[in-house]
């Protein structure tokens, strides 16, 4: 392997460069390169199969790279005195023994690293399981299972989170505790890496977004950006002669819907270019309104051409 | 909690001076074991069957001697032979306890996903197998032990009447005790190592119980000399042989105690690096 330049040494950053993972013949992840960086929270989307999880467990080096390497505050995560410390990880909720109390599984991480019963406790409240801690984890909801998984990442009060799908299996109450928690987290300089396939969720939570189809990356900006400029405008338009209007938009490019009487909806021309060409043909316009993209929108036109298992449009 | 934090400090600098030590993942691994019901329920199997078994080993013995006047005359240490045969005979039985076991206390995380948790904890991975192992072997040496001493005892009430004893003081009678405790500790790691390779409960035991029950069954079946030479060698012959042998090294047919130990520590070894290598080579 080639001598790489040294990583830069910084609290909490999660660096990948140039990470592969192949099982057998299929390549689950493609040569990716990122950086995570502290004090924001970043969001990894993608469609399912598209190699987040993968790519979150080559970072706790639970899964091997190919080739390619990962590093956390600048070590490879197995080379950390107190891993726990450095990263917390919530990949799998269910990756807990159910025979087990979520007291003793907490008493058992926290004892690898020497930190104490008052620190299991304390996540214990953070998280709200004071009332299940005692009960076997095998009778845990999906969300209680969730919540477990995140004290057990908060155990040891590390500088940087990993999160796959967090907020899987919550109810809307929990999905707005997470949100605030990984905000907040995030307000105090932690870094936080968050995956997650709800892409409402992640305009809500995210500030920069790593955007993963296929095992490659397509998109890495900050989550402004995904959305300003991963889609054509939409722009809503209402006229008395609709209809005109609309024969005289057709073009190959232009997608016009009606929706309702006087109503056009029109993909691939701008707001400016719709009422100059009413004007020419002197068409009155009452509504001439350019509609923000949403995330999702952003997302869905992002990964079109990279998701792995796709579904037949309902309708 | 130190109150000498800065404002700039990073969280994780605040008050973290703990790290990962050997010391705590035994620790960890320690209530992990305490933790499942599983462990509770066959360590209560153990010491039940070694008990049980004493007690029906000496009615038996002792009921064969007719009031037993002769057998209370014989020498101490054919008396103490005979204690000592109902004593350890539980053993036997409690191997494929302690086997099951040692499969589950690893194919457990694995079917759960608690491995992930495990491996995430100690990414190195190897001082949590270790950690595992002598654990794991502590454990089933001192519940061995107990069940041992204990059907010593049941043994010996049972023989009294018949005026047949043994003292705990001779060495003679408390190194098979010990041995017994031992063997019992040594299957509990090999299952731990073949559990670690096969990742599977089912897998495990199934592996385990065919080597500790079925193989030399189906060894001593074949009609051949190797066959018959090679019956010594498997796991369960010298395991046994290890502390019921009245020769500390090869007399005869017998292999002798040090011999059958080695044999038996050359199975735990094999199965031991075969799940090192296997854990620190595979996705978790």
């Amino acid at each position: 392997m080639s001598p790489e330049p040294p990583v830069r040494s910084v609290a909490g950053m999660i660096t990948a460069e140039g990470l592969v993972k192949r099982y057998g013949a299929k390549t689950a992840v493609n040569d990716i390169s990122f950086t995570v960086r502290p004090g924001q929270v970043t969001g990894f989307l993608g469609p399912n199969g598209a190699g987040k999880s993968t790519t979150m467990r080559m970072i706790v080096g639970l899964d091997r790279p190919t080739e390619g390497r990962v590093s956390v505050n600048g070590r490879p995560y197995a080379e950390h005195r107190a891993p726990l410390h450095e990263v917390g990880a919530l990949l799998d909720a269910k990756a807990v023994h159910t025979g087990r109390s979520a007291y003793n599984h907490l008493l058992a991480m926290a004892a690898t690293h020497g930190i104490g019963a008052s620190r299991v406790r304390e996540v214990i409240e953070l998280t709200g399981l004071e009332s299940v801690a005692r009960k076997r984890v095998g009778g845990f909801s999906l969300g209680m299972g969730q919540r477990l998984g995140i004290a057990a990442a908060m155990l040891g009060d590390p500088a940087t989170l990993i999160l796959d799908e967090p907020v899987n299996g919550l109810d809307p109450e929990g999905v707005l505790w997470v949100r605030q928690f990984v905000r907040h987290l995030a307000s105090e300089g932690r870094t936080i890496f968050l995956s997650s396939h709800l892409m409402s969720e992640m305009a809500l939570t995210a500030d920069h977004l790593i955007v993963l189809g296929r095992g490659e990356i397509i998109a890495d900006a900050p989550v402004a950006d995904i959305i300003a400029g991963g889609t054509r405008t939409r722009v809503l338009v209402k006229s008395p002669q609709a209809s005109q209007l609309a024969d005289l938009l057709a073009a190959p490019e232009v997608a016009v819907i009606r929706s309702e009487a006087g109503t056009l909806e029109v993909t691939g021309l701008a707001a400016a270019g719709i009422g100059d060409l009413a004007a020419t043909h002197g068409l009155a316009i009452h509504e001439l309104t350019p509609l923000s993209a949403s995330l999702e929108e952003a997302y869905m036109a992002l990964t079109a051409d990279a998701v792995e298992y796709r579904t037949e449009a309902v309708r | 909690m130190t109150t000498i934090t800065q404002p700039t400090t990073h969280p994780s600098q605040r008050a973290r001076a703990t790290t990962l030590t050997f010391g705590g993942v035994l620790r960890s691994e320690w209530i992990k074991l305490r933790s499942l019901r599983s462990t509770t329920w066959s360590y209560v199997i153990v010491i039940a069957i070694s008990l049980g078994m004493a007690f029906i080993m000496s009615l038996s013995m002792a009921s064969g001697m007719n009031g037993g006047g002769d057998a209370g005359r014989a020498p101490a240490d054919q008396q103490a032979q005979l204690v000592l045969q109902a004593s350890v005979f539980g053993v036997y039985f409690g191997q494929l306890v302690a086997g099951v076991l040692g499969v589950l206390v690893i194919s457990g995380e694995y079917t759960t996903g608690m491995i992930r948790s495990t491996l995430t904890a100690v990414p190195k991975r190897l001082p949590a197998l270790a950690a595992k192992g002598v654990v794991l072997f502590a454990a089933t040496f001192v519940v061995g032990l107990v069940a041992n001493l204990l059907a010593f005892v049941v043994s010996s009430v049972v023989f009294a009447d018949t005026g047949v004893s043994a003292s705990l003081a001779e060495p003679a009678v408390f190194l098979p005790l010990l041995g017994g405790a031992l063997y019992l500790a040594l299957v509990a790691v090999f299952a731990l190592g073949v559990g670690t390779m096969l990742r599977s409960s089912a897998g495990g035991i199934a592996a385990v119980l065919g080597l500790l029950l079925l193989l030399p069954t189906v060894i001593a079946m074949i009609p051949a000399e190797w066959a018959a030479d090679l019956i010594p060698y498997l796991l369960p012959s010298a395991g046994m042989n290890m502390f019921t042998s009245t020769t500390a090294g090869p007399s005869g047919d017998a292999l002798g105690v040090w011999l059958n130990l080695f044999i038996v520590l050359g199975w735990v070894a094999a199965s031991v690096v075969g799940a090192a290598v296997l854990l620190k080579r595979r996705d978790a």
